[in-house]
């Protein structure tokens, strides 16, 4: 899946997370998070992964979290890939668990 | 308390009633309304305004939340609403203007400094743009001991701004020439640029730059583009200067930059002087280029515009470039000519 446009989904609410995400070289992620230093990596992680399984491999991510839980952090990266990715069917929500 | 009754909605100014709560709320705040808002949201706790924001074009504005309030999370759902409102029109590099005192509760929301004078910082949504505009740009950059700057919109290319380019090319070793690039203007960015092209072709130490947005647009001088212009332009012409200080100057080397005298616009003038005052110093000066006149007037644009606008086409042959002449008595001008003819704008 390739990146055309820079996209968002998700709010900076409470227990949510804002993705940005567009064009890059390999996968970049730019975190700001209210609970950084405990679950700052294991949110880095779950953006990660949920793009490779979406096949996503070049892209830069700018993520504003307020301390959302993994699966809202799955689905936000999800929808924001799609929409960067001008894709409108068929999407792929295995990648939410 | 705050709960599940709060309502997010949006305000129309054509709505009386609800103009009128929000500039209230908005005057216990010390804020004005925007009148250029093109979308304005409000939250409602029950019946209650407990904070707004408002979005034109690429800039968040207007924002407050209710004193009693802040420090919740009612910040965090107006910019998100306004960001997600800019996103579905497609406008996705986004700017604001706050207070200094609140700049860390934007950087909170994944906004960035770009600049603030006094007390008005500007910031934008990304932390690389800027630099990737400084990169792009540092690939036309030149050696030479005196290298020009100037920034012009043309509304359309005439000879005050050719003899001010001459000038400019003929004191220095290299003149970047930056076109404002917002389309504010009646005459599209992409003709303003090929007039000047072709108006400028027999000068080749000249370079041409889109301006792009952080060079007089609608962020970083979104007084030149509003019908109340003298609001805040001091304020806004600083900090559009200063952007051009702190960081166009560095990426070229310039040290100098060139301007029309402004005997007419009064939105020019006070940038103008603004710009002696920010931008002069010991490795940079201001060069203000006395207007040609022709026919007992100074040319300007605007009255190049009027003359297309009277009917008068034939006349501007005294006031522009042969270039600019011959695209005006061109079949491709014709739509622009209607578009001109039907104008009431300033610009």
């Amino acid at each position: 899946m390739k990146i055309v446009k820079r996209a968002l989904a998700g709010t900076m609410e409470s227990s949510d997370i804002q993705i940005v995400v567009e064009a890059g070289e390999g996968i970049e992620i730019e975190l700001k998070s209210s609970v950084e230093k405990q679950f700052g990596n294991q949110i880095r992680k779950v953006i990660r992964e949920t793009l490779e399984k979406l096949g996503v491999e070049d892209v830069k991510v700018i993520a504003i979290d307020k301390g959302a839980l993994d699966c809202t952090v799955q689905a936000r990266v999800a929808a924001a890939a799609y929409r960067g990715a001008e894709i409108k069917e068929n999407y792929n929500w295995e990648v939410i668990k | 308390m705050l709960g599940s009754q709060l309502i997010e909605k949006r305000i129309f100014l054509d709505d009386k009633r609800g103009k009128r709560e929000l500039e209230e709320f908005l005057q216990t705040q010390d804020i004005r309304l925007d009148e250029n808002a093109e979308y304005i949201m409000a939250i409602f706790n029950e019946d209650e305004l407990i904070a707004t924001g408002s979005l034109s074009n690429n800039t968040l504005r207007s924002i407050a939340v209710k004193p009693k309030y802040q420090g919740t999370s009612l910040l965090n759902k107006v910019i998100s609403h306004l960001i997600k409102e800019a996103y579905q029109k497609g406008i996705t590099h986004l700017f604001i203007y706050t207070k200094p005192k609140s700049v860390k509760s934007f950087t909170f929301l994944g906004f960035y400094e770009i600049a603030r004078v006094k007390d008005v910082v500007l910031m934008e949504n990304s932390p690389t743009e800027i630099q990737s505009y400084l990169n792009e740009l540092s690939t036309k950059k030149v050696d030479g001991k005196n290298i020009a700057s100037i920034v012009m919109n043309a509304n359309p290319f005439t000879n005050g701004h050719k003899y001010l380019v001459e000038q400019a090319a003929k004191e220095n070793d290299v003149v970047h020439l930056f076109v404002v690039s917002e389309e504010a203007s009646i005459i599209p960015f992409d003709i303003r640029y090929e007039l000047i092209k072709k108006g400028t072709k027999h000068l080749d130490n000249v370079i041409l730059h889109k301006g792009g947005v952080y060079m007089v647009s609608s962020a970083t001088f979104p007084s030149y583009f509003m019908k109340d212009a003298n609001q805040a332009i001091n304020v806004y012409a600083a900090l559009d200067l200063t952007i051009f200080k702190r960081y166009i100057v560095p990426t070229l080397n310039i040290n100098r930059r060139y301007v029309g005298e402004e005997p007419y616009c009064e939105v020019t003038k006070i940038y103008n002087e603004t710009m002696k005052r920010i931008l002069e110093g010991e490795d940079m000066e201001v060069r203000v280029i006395p207007r040609v006149e022709s026919q007992g007037r100074a040319i300007s644009a605007s009255f190049v515009r009027r003359l297309i606008k009277e009917h008068e086409l034939e006349r501007i042959k005294d006031f522009v470039p042969s270039t600019t002449y011959e695209f005006f008595r061109s079949k491709e001008a014709e739509d622009l000519i209607k578009k001109i003819k039907s104008n009431t704008g300033r610009h």
